[in-house]
């Protein structure tokens, strides 16, 4: 019966991630195009809203080219390096707490309540940057590797400013557990989320929004693409259901990213005034907040120019990760003496 | 259905490692490191170790892998199959040395594992039953008793940080024999 | 040499943040003003006769080809996109085209055909859209090419308004 129910949930909380990322594609269009005062594709279906089958569909029947030259093995793993990190990650992210529906318990609505939840996605998500290494060092191409190098060089320096945010969340609400961190918020009055706490509350809401910029490689952080320098970056070369992966796994970070923020500083699941809302009102609220970062991303993307490569390394290492340290301390700090 | 795991993670783990130095290109050897070090973290993961396997997982597979593959990249090693026949197979000397070096270490290593006594079960969790939650367990040893080593290691940590940041920086301040360094290399 | 002093960014431009809030407000904004989109097969530009489209022949009222097959058209063609067979006819002009094929694969719309037209034949329409899935499909025959005078009339009084001038 267990077995049962973590497929269901599986099935469920995975149909959502890969539904948000498909409507993430249209989004992404739809939103640009509104803010450039155009409309946006509205002619498959009803306003626009199939075209990310159509562009499926496309995906699926394009020619698949590998480059002369290329290591064919390691350029079929990077597509899947990307994809894979950034869908295991939406495992630990709690959407609900006590959740019954037609009267069947199904607990806690994710897939799996680890201790170190906080710890397991901020592995994972350090896995990813292989996909855009791996895939631009195999391509055999100068704008691939230079789009590779990048990416990891970028991810690898702010993972450092994301560790020690989410750790000042950890020092808040004294555990790793995703759930744990959301039962410490959800106690019906919305300032004790964590955005809330003084000073280091918005202090670490801000930096870990943008580090998460970084993490997912969005504007205006996008270096492996960086399409007027690099062509495309480390997926230059890629074509058909590989670029798709790739992009698949971009939006799939984003979309975990997001529900991390949530997660982590705006409370989860935990609705304003409603200590014990039921489940439906719970997921309800997770994915509006959740949405608001996930248009956030897209907001931003469509606002800020790109900044320069040693301007990133500059703001990551010379000002983020001492914020963030500083942040951290200033949090222990709190915590000591309250 | 864990001794099955366990054989399993060993298993990759030990044939990972040996890609490792099989491997003619170093990229796939980076790689091959990578899935070794899965299969530890795996391991852990089956001791009940959940925060030693994650850990195992963020910085040697999220960050140190990274550097490494970024060196083994940013080096010009050339074309592996010209490199292997130049170099051709490995010189009796090296051979024997490495099948040394390789020989005791695992000697040392059987000899502690049979020495050890190993607590029963091996894997499921190696706290006692309801008592330390495995994180707060570890937190609690390594800032109580272990505390002064923990700081040690972290000063150890700082100070090669250090060194390296000036090792670098002497390098920068004269540019032109740097510049010329890199042309002659 | 130009030397481009820069401004010295203040407190509040060098935190980055307040400025950034700033654009996302723009862009905000913008998301709720009218569209500029024009939906383009359903909603087509407006034409005035001014507009110069695709080269046509005109047919005039009593229902025959006004073009008398002089080749002045083909021989101004700078792509050479026009053909033209002349054949005798027993209206008083005397000629005719048996055949005039315009090879819209090869025209550049650029309307010299209209200018060179002694007999007020050939005028540039305001039909704009040119596309086809055949080469064989784009090369219009008399057929495709004639038009009744009527639908050209505001063109044609624009070119002889033009051609006063001179």
């Amino acid at each position: 019966m267990s077995f049962v129910i973590i497929l269901i949930k599986g099935a469920l909380i995975y149909g959502g991630l890969l539904g948000t990322a498909a409507a993430m594609t249209l989004a992404e269009r739809k939103v640009s195009a509104w803010m450039q005062l155009r409309i946006g594709p509205n002619r498959v279906g009803p306003g626009g809203l199939l075209q990310p089958l159509a562009d499926g569909i496309k995906f699926i029947f394009k020619e698949e080219v590998t480059p002369d030259g290329a290591n064919k093995g390691i350029f079929r793993l990077g597509p899947i390096m990307a994809a894979v990190p950034a869908m295991l990650t939406i495992a630990v992210i709690p959407f609900a707490g006590e959740t019954t529906i037609f009267g069947i318990d199904f607990g806690l609505l994710s897939l799996t309540d680890l201790d170190i939840g906080l710890l397991f996605v901020l592995a994972l998500s350090g896995l990813s940057v292989y996909g855009g290494i791996l895939g631009g060092w195999a391509s055999n191409s100068k704008y691939s590797l230079l789009g590779g190098l990048r990416a990891s060089a970028q991810m690898v320096s702010y993972e450092l400013s994301l560790i020690m945010t989410a750790l000042t969340v950890v020092a808040l609400s004294g555990s790793m557990n995703l759930r744990e961190i959301v039962e410490v918020q959800n106690t019906g009055n919305f300032l004790d989320w964590h955005c809330f706490t003084p000073v280091v509350g918005q202090v670490g809401l801000i930096l870990f929004v943008i580090t998460t910029f970084a993490e997912t490689n969005r504007h205006p952080f996008d270096f492996a693409e960086c399409e007027p320098e690099l062509v495309g970056g480390f997926h230059t070369e890629y074509s058909s259901m590989k670029f798709a992966l790739f992009f698949l796994g971009e939006y799939c970070a984003m979309t975990v990213m997001a529900c991390l923020t949530t997660v982590l500083f705006l409370g989860g699941y935990s609705v304003p005034f409603w200590e014990d809302a039921p489940w439906i009102v719970q997921v309800g609220t997770f994915m509006t907040k959740t949405a608001f970062f996930l248009f956030l991303f897209i907001w931003v993307r469509w606002t800020l120019p790109r900044f320069r490569y040693d301007q990133l390394m500059n703001l990551g290492w010379k000002v983020f990760f001492p914020i963030a340290l500083a942040n951290l301390l200033l949090a222990g700090a709190v915590i000591s003496l309250s | 259905m864990v001794d099955l795991l366990f054989y399993v993670a060993a298993g990759v783990s030990v044939l990972c490692a040996l890609g490792v130095v099989v491997s003619a290109n170093p990229v796939q050897s980076v790689m091959m490191l990578l899935g070794s070090f899965v299969g530890i973290a795996l391991i852990y993961l089956l001791a009940g170790f959940q925060f030693l396997a994650a850990i195992q997982i963020l910085v040697y597979g999220g960050a140190i892998m990274v550097l490494f593959l970024f060196v083994v990249m940013l080096l010009n090693q050339g074309d592996p199959v010209v490199l292997a026949r130049e170099q051709g197979v490995l010189r009796k000397e090296q051979l024997a040395v490495g099948l040394a070096v390789a020989g005791s270490a695992l000697a040392v290593l059987l000899v502690a594992v049979v020495r050890t006594d190993l607590p029963r079960p091996i894997f499921g969790y190696l706290w006692p039953e309801g008592g330390l939650d495995p994180l707060l367990g570890m937190a609690q040893a390594m800032f109580g008793p272990y505390v002064l080593a923990f700081e040690g290691a972290s000063v150890l940590l700082l100070a090669t940080a250090v060194g390296v940041m000036t090792l670098a920086k002497r390098q920068r301040s004269t540019p032109v024999a740097a510049a010329n360094e890199e042309v002659s290399a | 040499m130009v030397v481009v002093k820069r401004r010295e960014l203040t407190f509040w431009e060098r935190i980055y943040l307040p400025e950034i809030f700033r654009g996302l407000a723009i862009t905000f904004k913008k998301m709720f003003e009218p569209r500029v989109t024009r939906q383009y097969p359903e909603e087509t530009l407006p034409t005035t006769e001014v507009t110069r489209g695709q080269p046509r022949l005109v047919v005039k009222d009593d229902g025959n080809i006004a073009c008398v097959s002089c080749g002045l058209c083909e021989a101004a063609c700078p792509a050479y996109a026009i053909t033209i067979d002349g054949q005798e006819t027993e209206r008083f002009i005397e000629r005719e085209p048996e055949r005039f094929e315009i090879n819209m694969l090869r025209c550049i719309l650029c309307g010299f055909c209209e200018e060179a037209c002694p007999k007020e034949a050939i005028f540039m329409s305001d039909e704009l859209e040119l596309a086809d899935t055949t080469r064989q499909g784009l090369v219009y025959d008399m057929k495709r090419l004639e038009r009744p005078a009527s639908t050209l009339k505001p063109r044609i009084d624009y070119v002889r308004r033009i051609n006063e001038r001179w």
